[in-house]
C-alpha cells in the first residue's frame, strides 16, 4: 500500500485491474485504491508477471503492506500454469516454464486473450495501437479492446468493430455513465412517465440498503470530528459585488476567484484566521494555501488546494481553480493537491441558496461560505449624503470560525475587511 | 425552378442582382461587346449598357483597383478575371488594398472578384490553376467555391451583397458540364458547407469540381456508406460541419484539385487534427494535385489532377485501415 500523502495511514483496495498470471508493464495500473484523502490508481513498480495478489478487493490495510508480487524474471509470452494448453505459435520456442505454480486459473478469459492478443515482445505492435475514436468509445463503454476482434488491416480494431461489441451488449453490460442515465425526454414529449404501478397500501417495503461509499464515510468522519473538536460559530455579512460583477465580465472569469482574491488580502491582514489549531498547538501561516471545495456530484466533495495563493492574480487563481476542479472531477488529483490548506472557501451559491453554516475543515480555524449573488434593492448614499434605493448585486458571505482560536470581534473585522476589499475592488 | 447549366446560373445570378440593385456593375476584359471569354455576360451590355458592363484594358491591377475605389464610394462592383491564373497581376490590390481597407480605415470594400478556375480540359499551366488558397491565407477576404448550378447563383448573389471583398471561384470545367434546377428570382446561398451525400463510414471533404469527382468515385464503393461534404465556402470555413462529419464518420479523405502544399484541404486537415482527434479512426488522407504546374498534355494532366480512380483507391485503403 503506497504512501499517498503524509497523513495517510491506510488504504482500501477497490479493484484489481490485473489478475494473477497477467503480464504487466512498468507503470501500468495494477489496481485501484481508496484512501480517506483520495482515490487513485497504483502503477506497477516494474515490468513482470503478476504472480500473487495478497490483498482482496474491499480489504483495508496499513501503508507499507505488500499488495501483490510481480515476478520480474518472467518473460512476456510465456504461459503460466493456468494456461494448460500448448503455447501459441509465435512463442513456441520459448520454454513453457511456470513462474507461478499452483496458482488457480485467474482471469476467466486468459486463454482466449492469449490467442488474439499478440504478445508484447512479438514486435508487430501496430495491431495493439488503437485510434483515438476507438479508445474513446472503449473507455465510454468499458470495452476491453484486447478482446475485440479487429477487421482492419493486420487485425487492427476499427471503430465499427468496437461499435459492434457495444451494440451486441445492448448496453446492459456497459459501465458507461450514459447507459445508467434515464433516456432523455425529447422536447416535444411530455416528461411524464407512468410509474411501475406500485401500490401505496400495505406495509412499506424499503429498497435494499447499500454500504455507504468510501468517500462519504471519510467525509462523515472528518465533519463529525470537526464538530466535536471545534467551538464553531458562524458570522454573516452582506456585500455589494457590483465591482466584482464588472471585473468578472471584463476578465471573462467567474466571481469566485475575484472574491477569493479579496479574501486572501484579508487573510494576509488578519493572519490569525490563516491558521491551524491542533490540540493546543497554534500555527499561524504567512503563506495562504487556499482550499476550494469542489462538488463531485452526489458522490461527495473534495477540497483541492491552491498553494501560495497570496501571490496569484484573480486570473491566476481562476486558472488554478479551474485546473484543480477539472482534475478533481476526473479523479486525477495527486495527494499533494488536497493537502496543506490553511483556509477554505466553499461556494454552493450557484444553486441559489442564501445562507449556510459550513463546517470547518480541521485543523483550520475558519471557512468562508460564498452564497448566491442576488440583485436586491439596497439603500445607497451619494457623495452629497443623500440616500436612494438602488438595485445592486448582493451576496451573503458566511464565516464559520473556531471560538477556541479567535473571538467574534476578530471574525467580524475579518469579514469587514473582505467586504471593504470587494466593494472597493479596483478594476 | 428551371434547369440550367452552372454557367447560365452564374449569369442568372448576376442579371438578377443587377436588375434589383443599380449599384451593381461589372468590370472585366471583353465582358461587354464580346460577352466574356466564356459568355457568362453574354447580352448584358445590351440590357444594362456600357456604364454598368465595362470592358477594361488588360490590366487586372487596374480592374481591381478601380473596383475598390468604386466600392468605397458606394457601388458594388463585380470584377471578372478572364482566367483565375491572371489574378496574380491584381494581387496587390486584392491583398493589400481591398483586404485591409476595413481594418485600416473602417471602409468596407464591397467587391466581388470572379475567378474562372480549374483544369481538366488541357488548358495548360496558365489556364488551369486553382489559386483559392492564396486568398484564404490573407485576412479580410472571403472565398467561396460553388459546385452546383443552384449554389452558383445563390453564392454570386450572396457575394455581391456581402460587405467584404469576396473571391468567387467558378470552376471552368463545371460551366457546361453541370446542370441543375435553379430557383427563379433572388436568393442567397449561405457561406456554409453542404452535405452532398449523407454517409456514415467515411467522409470525403472537398469543394468545387472535385465534389462531382468525389460523388462519382464513391457512388458504389464496396457497399460502404460514404458521405461527401461540399464546403462551398472556404473563408469562412464551416468548421462545425466539418467536425460533425468527422464525428459521424471517423475516417476522412480530403480532396483538393489545387496543388497539395498549403491547399484549402491542408487547413481542413489541420482543423481535424486539432479539434477532431478523438473522433478519428484512421489517418486523415489527402488527395490533391502534386506540386507541379498543370501540364498541357491530356495524358499528363489526367495523371496530375485527382481522378475518380485515385479518390476511389484512397477511400478503399482508408476503409480497410
Amino acid at each position: 500500500m503506497p504512501q499517498m500523502g503524509v497523513s495517510v495511514a491506510e488504504g482500501t483496495v477497490v479493484e484489481w485491474r490485473k489478475q494473477t498470471g497477467d503480464w504487466v508493464e512498468a507503470d501500468e495500473t495494477i489496481c485501484e485504491i481508496s484512501t480517506d484523502k483520495i482515490d487513485t490508481e497504483v502503477p506497477a513498480p516494474a515490468a513482470g508477471r503478476l504472480v500473487e495478489v495478497l490483498v482482496a478487493v474491499g480489504a483495508t490495510v496499513d501503508v507499507g503492506v505488500t499488495l501483490a508480487r510481480i515476478s520480474t524474471d518472467a518473460r512476456p509470452g510465456e504461459p503460466h500454469s493456468s494456461e494448460d494448453d500448448a503455447p501459441p505459435a509465435a512463442t513456441a520456442s520459448a520454454p513453457a516454464a511456470s513462474s507461478s505454480a499452483g496458482v488457480p486459473r485467474g482471469a476467466p478469459s486468459a486463454a482466449s486473450d492469449r490467442e488474439r492478443r499478440p504478445s508484447p515482445a512479438a514486435g508487430g505492435s501496430a495491431a495493439r495501437r488503437y485510434s483515438p475514436v476507438v479508445q474513446r468509445i472503449a473507455d465510454e463503454h468499458g470495452v476491453d479492446l484486447a478482446e475485440v476482434q479487429g477487421t482492419g488491416r493486420e487485425g487492427r480494431v476499427q471503430k465499427k468493430d468496437v461499435m459492434a461489441v457495444v451494440a451486441a451488449r445492448g448496453g446492459s453490460a456497459t459501465r458507461a455513465p450514459s447507459a445508467d442515465a434515464a433516456e432523455p425526454v425529447m422536447h416535444i414529449e411530455s416528461p411524464y412517465r407512468p410509474g411501475a404501478g406500485a401500490s401505496v397500501s400495505g406495509p412499506y417495503t424499503p429498497p435494499e440498503g447499500r454500504p455507504l461509499s468510501r468517500m462519504r464515510q471519510a467525509i462523515g468522519v472528518h465533519m463529525k470530528q470537526s464538530q466535536v473538536t471545534a467551538a464553531t460559530c458562524t458570522t454573516w455579512i452582506e456585500v455589494d459585488v457590483s465591482r466584482i460583477e464588472i471585473a468578472r465580465k471584463k476578465l471573462a472569469i467567474t466571481a469566485l476567484p475575484l472574491i477569493a482574491r479579496c479574501t486572501i488580502g484579508a487573510l494576509v491582514e488578519f493572519p490569525l484566521l490563516n491558521a491551524w489549531l491542533e490540540h493546543d498547538v497554534h500555527t499561524v501561516h504567512e503563506q495562504v494555501n487556499l482550499g476550494i471545495a469542489v462538488a463531485l456530484g452526489e458522490d461527495g466533495l473534495i477540497v483541492p488546494v491552491v498553494r501560495g495563493a497570496q501571490d496569484l492574480s484573480p486570473e491566476g487563481l481562476s486558472r488554478r481553480i479551474r485546473d484543480l476542479a477539472r482534475r478533481a472531477r476526473s479523479r486525477q488529483l495527486s495527494p499533494d493537491d488536497v493537502h496543506g490548506a490553511t483556509f477554505t472557501i466553499t461556494n454552493p451559491g450557484q444553486f441559489g441558496s442564501m445562507m449556510a453554516t459550513p463546517v470547518i475543515a480541521q485543523p483550520q480555524v475558519a471557512i468562508l461560505d460564498v452564497e448566491a449573488i442576488v440583485k436586491r434593492p439596497v439603500v445607497v448614499t451619494d457623495q452629497f449624503g443623500d440616500d436612494a434605493i438602488a438595485i445592486r448585486p448582493m451576496v451573503i458571505l458566511g464565516l464559520s470560525w473556531d471560538h477556541r482560536a479567535l473571538d467574534g470581534a476578530l471574525a467580524a473585522r475579518f469579514l469587514a475587511s473582505v467586504k471593504k476589499r470587494v466593494e472597493s475592488y479596483e478594476l | 425552378m428551371s434547369e440550367m447549366t452552372y454557367l447560365r446560373a452564374i449569369s442568372d445570378g448576376l442579371r438578377t442582382e443587377m436588375r434589383d440593385d443599380e449599384r451593381v456593375l461589372l468590370m472585366g476584359e471583353d465582358i461587354g461587346v464580346y460577352g466574356g471569354a466564356f459568355k457568362v455576360t453574354d447580352g448584358f451590355i445590351e440590357e444594362f449598357g456600357a456604364d454598368r458592363v465595362m470592358d477594361t484594358p488588360l490590366a487586372e491591377s487596374g480592374i481591381v483597383g478601380t473596383a475598390v475605389g468604386a466600392a468605397v464610394v458606394g457601388l458594388r462592383p463585380v470584377c471578372e478575371m478572364q482566367f483565375a491564373d491572371f489574378v496574380s497581376c491584381g494581387f496587390d490590390q486584392i491583398i493589400n488594398v481591398a483586404g485591409k481597407m476595413l481594418y485600416r480605415q473602417g471602409l468596407p470594400v464591397n467587391i466581388t472578384v470572379r475567378l474562372p478556375s480549374g483544369g481538366g480540359f488541357s488548358g495548360g499551366p496558365f489556364h488551369s490553376q486553382n489559386p483559392e488558397a492564396w486568398f484564404m491565407h490573407s485576412p479580410g477576404l472571403k472565398v467561396v467555391a460553388p459546385s452546383t448550378a443552384e449554389d452558383a447563383k445563390g453564392l454570386i448573389i450572396a457575394s455581391i451583397r456581402d460587405p467584404n471583398p469576396v473571391i468567387y471561384m467558378e470552376h471552368k470545367n463545371l460551366y457546361r458540364r453541370v446542370k441543375g434546377e435553379v430557383p427563379e428570382g433572388s436568393y442567397e446561398t449561405p457561406f456554409s458547407a453542404r452535405v452532398a451525400r449523407p454517409g456514415t463510414d467515411l467522409v470525403v471533404i472537398t469543394y468545387g469540381a472535385m465534389v462531382h469527382t468525389a460523388l462519382e468515385a464513391t457512388e458504389d464503393l464496396d457497399d460502404a456508406s460514404i458521405m461527401v461534404l461540399d464546403l462551398r465556402s472556404l473563408v469562412p470555413l464551416d468548421e462545425a460541419a466539418i467536425l460533425a462529419a468527422v464525428h459521424e464518420c471517423s475516417k476522412v479523405v480530403i480532396v483538393d484539385e489545387a496543388n497539395q502544399t498549403c491547399a484549402a484541404g491542408a487547413q481542413v486537415a489541420a482543423l481535424i487534427a486539432e479539434y477532431g482527434f478523438e473522433d478519428l479512426d484512421g489517418p486523415v488522407v489527402r488527395v490533391a494535385s502534386p506540386d507541379v504546374p498543370i501540364p498541357f498534355s491530356p495524358t499528363l494532366e489526367a495523371a496530375v489532377l485527382p481522378s475518380v480512380d485515385r479518390i476511389r483507391e484512397a477511400c478503399r485503403q482508408l476503409l480497410e485501415y
